[in-house]
């Protein structure tokens, strides 16, 4: 049972105008609820309407992803973690490969590491696409009915998938990248339609903020809701959006470069407020951002191989005896990091621990510092604002 | 619908009473006395109570059994009218599916995709609902786990009858490569009865459209009195029910004690803490080496820098090393990573950490700390707020014990869960009570 160490106590939750005498009221929300973004659980315990303290319940996906990896040699790893952040395949991919050609002392050739950029900034928008749109859904009626946010964001996703299945031949899990590079490489005449598609949503997006971020009942429902401060944030480990919406200035793409992010730099979005509707700013502000990179980008891409050749056609290759390594990468997310251990499996082949740092795990842990004080139509839209993906809390 | 319909009656496996561990789960395979009985209701209770009862129902009894279908019939010339009537109903419950999507995890993405804009499932009279008990179908989309397993099947016997299933995706069919995983089952038919299987890693919009419309023509064959069973693949069969008393055993969830309500009160009273911490943080911070491996050597007694992993701590310096990190700067919790190591000796285990300093040119700070069996690592909680969970999980996952920690329970199995799956000697693919 949770006891009061970690919990916070301060007066501005409202939280001492509770009655000791009060008639409190559980309330299970969870673990199957349109609102809690997949498979979890919160126990609120209410007075009236006002959440007097809130215990998360994770772990109705674990899945056993790390235990699975143990067993797994490095390249077969690749379409397991596909699965962790489902809304973000890319970004998993990029940074398992990325902590094994670490660990394994591969070069990744240019034009692969231009590609990752660009898979990895589409992704980027696809990602904070789905999540305005069930960030719409949540809202629900106060928006004349969010669904219209969520059809528009899913129409729009929709393309990016296409693109994807384009290069990949896969519409939702990708496999695409490789130990030393990517699998494969963009069809003839990919790049007109990329930009071509990016022309079409730049208005898009527009128009979707004109009934969310710039509708002035999104801000009344957001402003000031669910408050992360900075201390708070850094101690959590907040990292991506969430850090940056409390007045962070941090970004692993500007800050600790990884594929061509040194040569198409990035420029990072931050608002110091730490609410709802700061998030919601920096998801919506990093859409754009991510089509000038996606573009700057692909006026960019080197010619020349994909991949580290001949090793990709011999994986069993890949061995490692020892050493421990950690990658990180910015995703849509935030921070998804990768902790291996070498020496698992047969002579090495495996790793012999595998971690994956995930982002969201780290965003539901700030739920039972945020809401309470607040009343439960405004749990959803916190929890919604925190961009949670089970599969990768879980694993 | 008033019209009950004893073929979608095999769910009912989950009747078994709670908390009486020594009663059998009855089989399948139980005679088929309910097919016989005469009283409708009486008939829907028997066959509740033994559970599925394949190619064992009476057809005549199974079609239309309410009793005013009885009533109607037998009045002259009112047969013609009662079979139009039915062709009706058929035709309205087959056009009107409302979905209840169980969806857990990368299906359930697909499963908006479905019902979002581009291939809009609407218009087939689909349409999505948020609560079991206005549903006719069950979309299970997704991994479902031991863990949810129970929930899955509280929420089935929720909806009202008549009912159908549909499994997307792998996961749901047979549990995919996680199948063999420690928390995860092999696949949805073990907890419920299945229409449709919906293969595919997600299936796609148009897939899961295709597998609604043969949900469709099933309904119409089963409503038009041709009796449909419930497919169930034969190692399904093989397998154990699932234990059901396990599923509904109100010990698994724990309701809120009134303890713990006293508790959440007194959690709103601000406690002091952190007093040590903040003075030392403040005189240390003048004198400190920035660099960190200058620091380590001086302050900590770290002599051996390997070259492809961090630094090891001793334990007694571990939780100074974290307050003296953050007073420099590493506000950023990043990980705890605890790994197992038996060897012939006994065993070990090692705890490595990351804690990072953000803004341009962020840097981060790994250490590790080795430990006996059995030894606890002080928790670093009360220093990043983010620990909590990490540890919770690496306590849960690998079995550290945290000593300090304010609330070290498990984090992603069930408090009941025996030993911790991710040490070494703990089979990847254990056999898993009750499914395996």
């Amino acid at each position: 049972m949770a006891t009061a160490a970690n919990s916070p106590t301060e007066s501005r939750y409202r939280l001492d105008q509770v009655d000791a005498d009060a008639d409190l009221m559980v309330l299970n929300f969870g673990p199957q609820h349109p609102s809690t973004h997949g498979v979890f659980r919160i126990k609120l315990i209410l007075d009236g309407e006002i959440v007097i303290r809130a215990i998360p319940y994770a772990g109705y996906l674990h899945r056993g992803v790390e235990k699975l990896l143990e067993k797994l040699t490095y390249a077969q790893g690749v379409p397991i973690v596909d699965k962790n952040d489902y809304v973000s395949p890319m970004s998993n991919e990029q940074a398992l490969v990325m902590a094994f050609e670490k660990l394994l002392k591969v070069e990744v050739p240019r034009r692969a590491r231009y590609l990752r950029l660009i898979f990895s900034e589409l992704q980027r928008i696809a990602s904070h696409l789905l999540w305005l749109g069930t960030f719409a859904l949540d809202m629900g009626g106060a928006l004349g009915g969010g669904s219209t946010v969520f059809m528009y964001c899913f129409r729009d996703r929709e393309g990016i998938l296409d693109l994807f299945e384009a290069v990949t031949g896969g519409r939702f899990h990708y496999n695409t990248h490789t130990i030393g590079g990517n699998r494969h490489d963009i069809p003839l005449g990919w790049d007109k339609r990329v930009l071509a598609y990016l022309d079409m949503l730049e208005p898009r997006i527009a128009e979707c903020e004109s009934m969310t971020t710039n509708n002035s009942i999104f801000v009344a429902r957001t402003q000031g809701i669910g408050l992360i401060d900075k201390d708070l944030a850094q101690g959590l480990g907040l990292s991506g959006p969430l850090l940056r919406a409390s007045g962070v200035d941090h970004d692993l793409r500007r800050d600790a470069p990884y594929h061509a992010y040194d040569e198409v730099p990035v420029r990072v979005m931050v608002e110091q407020a730490g609410d709802c509707q700061a998030r919601a700013l920096v998801r919506v502000r990093e859409m754009r951002e991510s089509i000038r990179l996606v573009r700057e980008a692909l006026a960019g891409l080197p010619e020349g191989g994909i991949n580290s050749g001949k090793i990709i056609k011999m994986p069993q290759q890949f061995k490692a005896q020892s050493g421990q390594v950690y990658a990180a990468i910015e995703t849509p997310r935030g921070e998804l990091g990768t902790f291996v251990i070498a020496g698992g499996g047969d002579k090495g082949t495996a790793p012999y621990r595998l971690k994956i740092r995930a982002p969201s795990l780290h965003a539901l842990s700030a739920l039972p510092w945020i809401l309470p004080g607040h009343t439960i139509s405004d749990v959803v839209v916190v929890l919604g604002s925190l961009d949670p993906i089970m599969g990768e809390v879980d694993r | 619908m008033a019209v009950d319909e004893q073929g979608s009656a095999p769910n009912a496996a989950g009747q078994v009473e709670a908390g009486t561990p020594e009663v059998p789960v009855i089989q399948a395979q139980s005679p088929p006395i309910a097919a016989k009985t005469a009283v409708p209701l009486a008939a829907t209770a028997l066959s509740a109570a033994i559970g599925p009862g394949h190619g064992s129902v009476d057809e005549s009894v199974q079609a239309f059994e309410h009793p005013i279908y009885k009533t109607l019939l037998n009045v002259p010339g009112l047969s013609v009218a009662v079979a139009s009537l039915d062709q009706l109903l058929t035709w309205g419950q087959k056009s009107a599916l409302f979905m209840f999507p169980m969806a857990t995890s990368c299906c359930g993405i697909e499963f908006m995709a479905t019902a979002a804009s581009r291939v809009d499932v609407d218009r087939m009279g689909a349409i999505v609902r948020g609560t079991p008990r206005q549903a006719d179908v069950m979309v299970i989309a997704g991994t479902i786990t031991v863990k949810m397993a129970p929930k899955v099947k509280r929420l089935w016997e929720q909806m009202p009858e008549p009912k159908w299933a549909v499994a997307m995706g792998s996961c749901a069919i047979s549990g995919d490569f996680y199948r063999d995983l420690y928390p995860t089952i092999p696949g949805i038919d073990t907890v419920l009865p299945v229409d449709v299987y919906v293969p595919g890693c997600p299936p796609d919009p148009q897939s899961l459209m295709h597998g609604l419309m043969r949900l469709q023509e099933k309904i119409g064959l089963k409503r038009a009195g041709q009796w449909v069973p419930t497919e169930v693949r034969p190692e399904t069969e093989k397998m154990t029910n699932p234990g059901v008393r396990r599923l509904i055993d109100p010990q698994r969830d724990p309701e809120v004690t009134a303890q713990q309500t006293r508790l959440a009160l007194a959690a709103t009273v601000d406690e002091p803490e952190g007093e040590l911490l903040e003075s030392g943080a403040e005189a240390v911070e003048q004198q400190l080496p920035q660099d960190l491996q200058t620091l380590l050597r001086e302050r900590f007694e770290v002599e051996v820098f390997p070259a492809d992993a961090a630094p090891i701590v001793a334990r007694k310096h571990h939780l100074h090393l974290a307050r003296t990190l953050k007073a420099m700067g590493y506000l950023n919790f990043v990980y705890v990573v605890a790994s197992h190591w038996p060897s012939k000796d006994g065993e070990t285990f090692e705890v490595a950490y990351a804690v990072r300093r953000t803004g341009p040119g962020t840097t981060l700070a790994q250490w590790r700390v080795q430990l006996a069996a059995d030894e606890p690592i002080e928790s670093l909680a009360e220093v990043w707020a983010g620990a909590d969970w990490q540890e919770r999980e690496q306590y849960d996952l690998v079995g550290v014990q945290f000593a300090g920690h304010p609330d070290l329970r498990r984090l992603m199995l069930s408090d009941d869960w025996q030993g911790h799956p991710l040490r070494r000697d703990y089979p990847a693919d254990k056999a898993c009570f009750p499914w395996r």
